[in-house]
């Protein structure tokens, strides 16, 4: 590994600057360094004015996605070794608005969040703790995207999102399908409704961009087939 | 100055603010409830970082006296009973809750009941859990049903300080900054609900979010709140070894000693055989931690000081199927914790002091109710794993039905202009004085300071200098400087100066009770008073504000109405 890394790094803030600019720092490097390190190397000893979200550190908290080297990715598990060069742009993630610098806000990505109705919502006759077997199938493949981290990755990755305003999105219909084949909620079919529109289910085109860049190795292209069919049986009167 | 009318106020959204939220509004949705977040709700926290699970009674064979009487063992025996009592018995209704209500999905086990694994410190298994990663399903699930009811969230907003009355002893909300706009502002409301979490990042080597750097324990305590056993942190013994990487002492979850894994020095010995021969790798946290670090101390430890945690012998396909999160992040300092030992460290993960709260989370103040890591008694000495998220949830919930029922009888008082002015010139003095002093080498000096002189292992001299060095490095954080005084809109440099002053105000506590506190007891150790003493020290450290920052300490005999003196005994 090279002793330093040539940083390029994305500032603006939008109540001040005309237009968004490039800095170009270098940054020494050290064993395990992750790109969160860059940025905190950066904001601690070399220029205290930069902006950027994070909080757990362990790619648990979904606030730290940046846009690196041309790729959504959550800074504290970007290691700077995997990038494979010495030379690393760093940008706030696509698809959303800019309050400063790598700061981006998040409310346009959890506006299409509550549109599904992300809350759960019991059914009326299950009283405790249901009794599922392991092996029953009855979670389908609910609980590895319950995984979710809703740090936008995805949505930062997905074109269809980028180019229409009012498509849901990946981790809408990601959490969606989650509640819509959780056989204890209540309003299932009521959320098979929202996403059974043009800008729902139907706008995604299987590019599978968002699960090539899922820090969880999520793949929501499969949740959102399976609400397409879903979609088909509720049409033919069949849905489960 | 910008002013909400609230009838109750939320800092923090954690499990603890969640659940408050949750309930205030379930017990009467006519309440106006602000929750207001340092980070985006629900990301930022410990809460979403719990790893192992929820310890709870479920299964018919285990008993509420059964984890009671471990929650007591594990804290040695300073806890606050009622509270610890409290926090076993309405833990069932919380993961019911969670599991009806939230709609969590807990692991199954194979007769398809929520299955419950192996913890340390533990008479029975009952921590539940989703796999290693816990928190994801508990803390990413809770605001959705904030999202459906109608609480105002005002997202990366922190609390300052809080607004007293004009009569001085009732608090009436607080002044809060706006992150991302820089402005500050305040909310009046009836009630106050502090559910911020602690500050076990004043030590150089520690697991929690960056963001939680104690605001909530400075708030109360400058408001005049009382505290008890702020001596009392808890150091986990297995944070990962990641050298300069802000992955550095993130934890490994206590479920891998549960399941087997073993600890060894760099000898290839291994030690805990020495130090607890009976629980071995399975003793509760205060022990292992603390036996970790004295083998480090005493030359035997890894080249990065360290020890070995190896899982390696449980079967490669065993660990990567069970802890498939804790296999990940080994994987990003390149190392294989399916296959090989992994070099950890003791890091700092937990306050179990904080402030004095009743049953309800009422604190010793009129309006101010404190829920989870920020107030104190549950634990005692040590808190076992997996008592923390139940405790976050189990008293979250309290807080939420008292402040709801407060709120339905009471009227906003009106604040104190003058006082609040004062606040918030106060905060904003690091964007006005041009002194140039630096925050960021005084956060160092305290992170080193804490490790070094108020860690795992304490002295009396070695406190008393911490002591000094903290009342200095307070004054001057006190003058710290923004470089860039001309933006305002999300700055992080701001926001760190005032964690910094928040950070040692809470370390100055921890220090004082340190250094009261002759014997050593949990995770509280002093070399020169090594023995636990229970004739003399079965009490309380209490402390409250004295005057401009001086802090005044009182002590009470630890109130043993549920396990008696007796049983205790029988016990040990």
């Amino acid at each position: 590994m090279s002793d330093h890394l040539n940083i390029r790094l994305f500032r603006f803030n939008p109540e001040i600057d005309v237009e968004p600019r490039f800095e170009e720092l270098q940054v020494p490097t050290f064993e395990n360094m992750a790109i969160l390190d860059v940025v905190m190397h950066i904001q601690n000893y070399l220029d205290r004015s930069l902006s950027f979200r994070f909080s757990c550190r362990v790619g648990m908290c979904g606030s730290c996605a940046l846009y690196v080297n041309g790729r959504p990715r959550l800074a504290c598990r970007t290691q700077v070794s995997a990038l494979k060069t010495q030379n690393i742009t760093i940008m706030p993630l696509p698809n959303l608005p800019i309050i400063r610098d790598l700061v981006v806000d998040m409310e346009p990505f959890f506006e299409k969040w509550k549109k599904i109705k992300p809350y759960y919502v019991s059914r009326k006759d299950i009283v405790d703790p249901v009794v599922v077997h392991p092996d029953s199938n009855e979670r389908e493949f609910i609980d590895e995207m319950l995984d979710c981290i809703a740090c936008g990755c995805c949505y930062g990755a997905c074109s269809m999102a980028a180019t229409n305003e009012e498509f849901l999105g990946p981790p809408a219909l990601n959490r969606a399908y989650t509640l819509i084949a959780d056989k204890r909620d209540a309003i299932r079919v009521e959320r098979l409704k929202v996403v059974d529109k043009s800008y729902g289910v139907w706008r995604c085109h299987t590019q599978f961009n968002c699960s090539e860049v899922c820090p969880k190795n999520i793949v929501p292209t499969r949740s959102i087939q399976n609400l397409k069919k879903r979609c088909v049986l509720k049409k033919i009167g069949v849905f489960k | 100055m910008e002013t909400i009318k609230a009838d109750i106020l939320i800092l923090g959204s954690g499990g603890a603010g969640l659940f408050a939220a949750l309930h205030a509004y379930d017990c009467n949705p006519h309440l106006k409830i602000v929750m207001a977040t340092k980070g985006l709700v629900g990301k930022g926290g410990c809460s979403r970082m719990v790893q192992g699970g929820l310890n709870v009674v479920l299964n018919e064979n285990d008993s509420i006296e059964k984890h009671f009487k471990d929650t007591l063992k594990g804290g040695g025996f300073i806890n606050n009973q009622e509270l610890a009592w409290t926090l076993v018995t309405d833990a069932p209704k919380a993961v019911h809750e969670l599991e009806v209500k939230v709609g969590c999905f807990f692991d199954r086990g194979e007769d398809g009941r929520i299955h419950q694994k192996a913890f340390a410190g533990q008479s029975f298994d009952r921590t539940v859990h989703v796999a290693d990663l816990t928190g994801i399903q508990i803390i990413g699930r809770m605001p959705d049903q904030i999202f459906a009811r109608d609480i105002t969230v005002l997202e990366e907003t922190r609390g300052l300080d809080l607004l007293t009355a004009e009569d001085g002893n009732r608090v009436v909300g607080a002044v809060l900054s706006n992150i991302r706009t820089g402005e500050i502002f305040l909310v009046n409301a009836k009630v106050t609900i502090i559910a911020t979490g602690g500050s076990a990042s004043m030590f150089k080597i520690s697991a929690p979010s960056f963001d939680k750097t104690g605001d909530g324990m400075a708030m109360c305590f400058r408001a005049g709140a009382e505290f008890v056993d702020m001596e009392m942190v808890q150091f986990h013994p297995t944070g990962l070894i990641a050298g300069k990487s802000r992955l550095n002492g993130s934890l490994l979850e206590e479920g891998l000693r549960g399941a087997g894994a073993r600890l060894y020095n760099g000898l290839g010995e291994r030690f805990m055989e020495k130090y607890d021969p009976e629980h071995l790798e399975r003793s509760t946290r205060d022990r292992v931690a603390r036996s970790n670090y004295m083998e480090i101390m005493a030359g035997r430890g890894t080249k990065n000081n360290g020890v070995y945690l190896d899982a390696s012998h449980l079967g490669a396909a065993f660990v990567e199927e069970k802890f498939p999160g804790m296999v990940e992040r080994v994987k990003d300092i390149g190392k294989d914790l399916a296959r090989e030992k992994v070099e950890v460290t003791p890091t700092a993960h937990y306050q179990m002091g904080g402030a004095i709260i009743d049953t309800n989370c009422q604190s010793s103040l009129k309006g101010l109710l404190v829920a989870g890591e920020d107030a104190g008694g549950a634990h005692g000495a040590n808190r076992l794993g997996g008592n923390g998220i139940c405790d976050s949830t189990v008293y979250g919930r309290r807080a939420g039905d008292l402040a709801a029922e407060l709120a339905s009888q009471e009227h906003v008082l009106p604040y104190d202009e003058a006082e609040a002015e004062k606040i918030r010139m106060r905060w904003l003095r690091p964007m006005t004085q041009e002194s140039r002093e630096n925050i960021y080498p005084i956060r160092d000096e305290i992170e080193n300071l804490m490790w070094e002189n108020v860690g795992l292992v304490r002295t009396g001299n070695k406190i008393k200098e911490a002591i000094g060095r903290l009342d200095a490095l307070l004054e001057k954080a006190g003058r710290a400087s923004v470089e860039n005084r001309f933006i305002r809109q999300y700055n992080l440099e701001w926001n760190n100066i005032i964690d910094v002053i928040n950070l040692i105000t809470v370390s100055r506590m921890v220090a004082t009770s340190a250094l009261y506190r002759e014997e050593s007891r949990g995770g509280h150790y002093r070399e020169d008073f090594p023995k636990t003493d229970n004739s003399n020290w079965l009490i309380n450290i209490c402390q409250k504000r004295k005057d401009d920052t001086g802090i005044e300490l009182t002590q009470k005999p630890v109130v043993l109405n549920r396990l008696k003196w007796e049983e205790i005994e029988n016990i040990k």
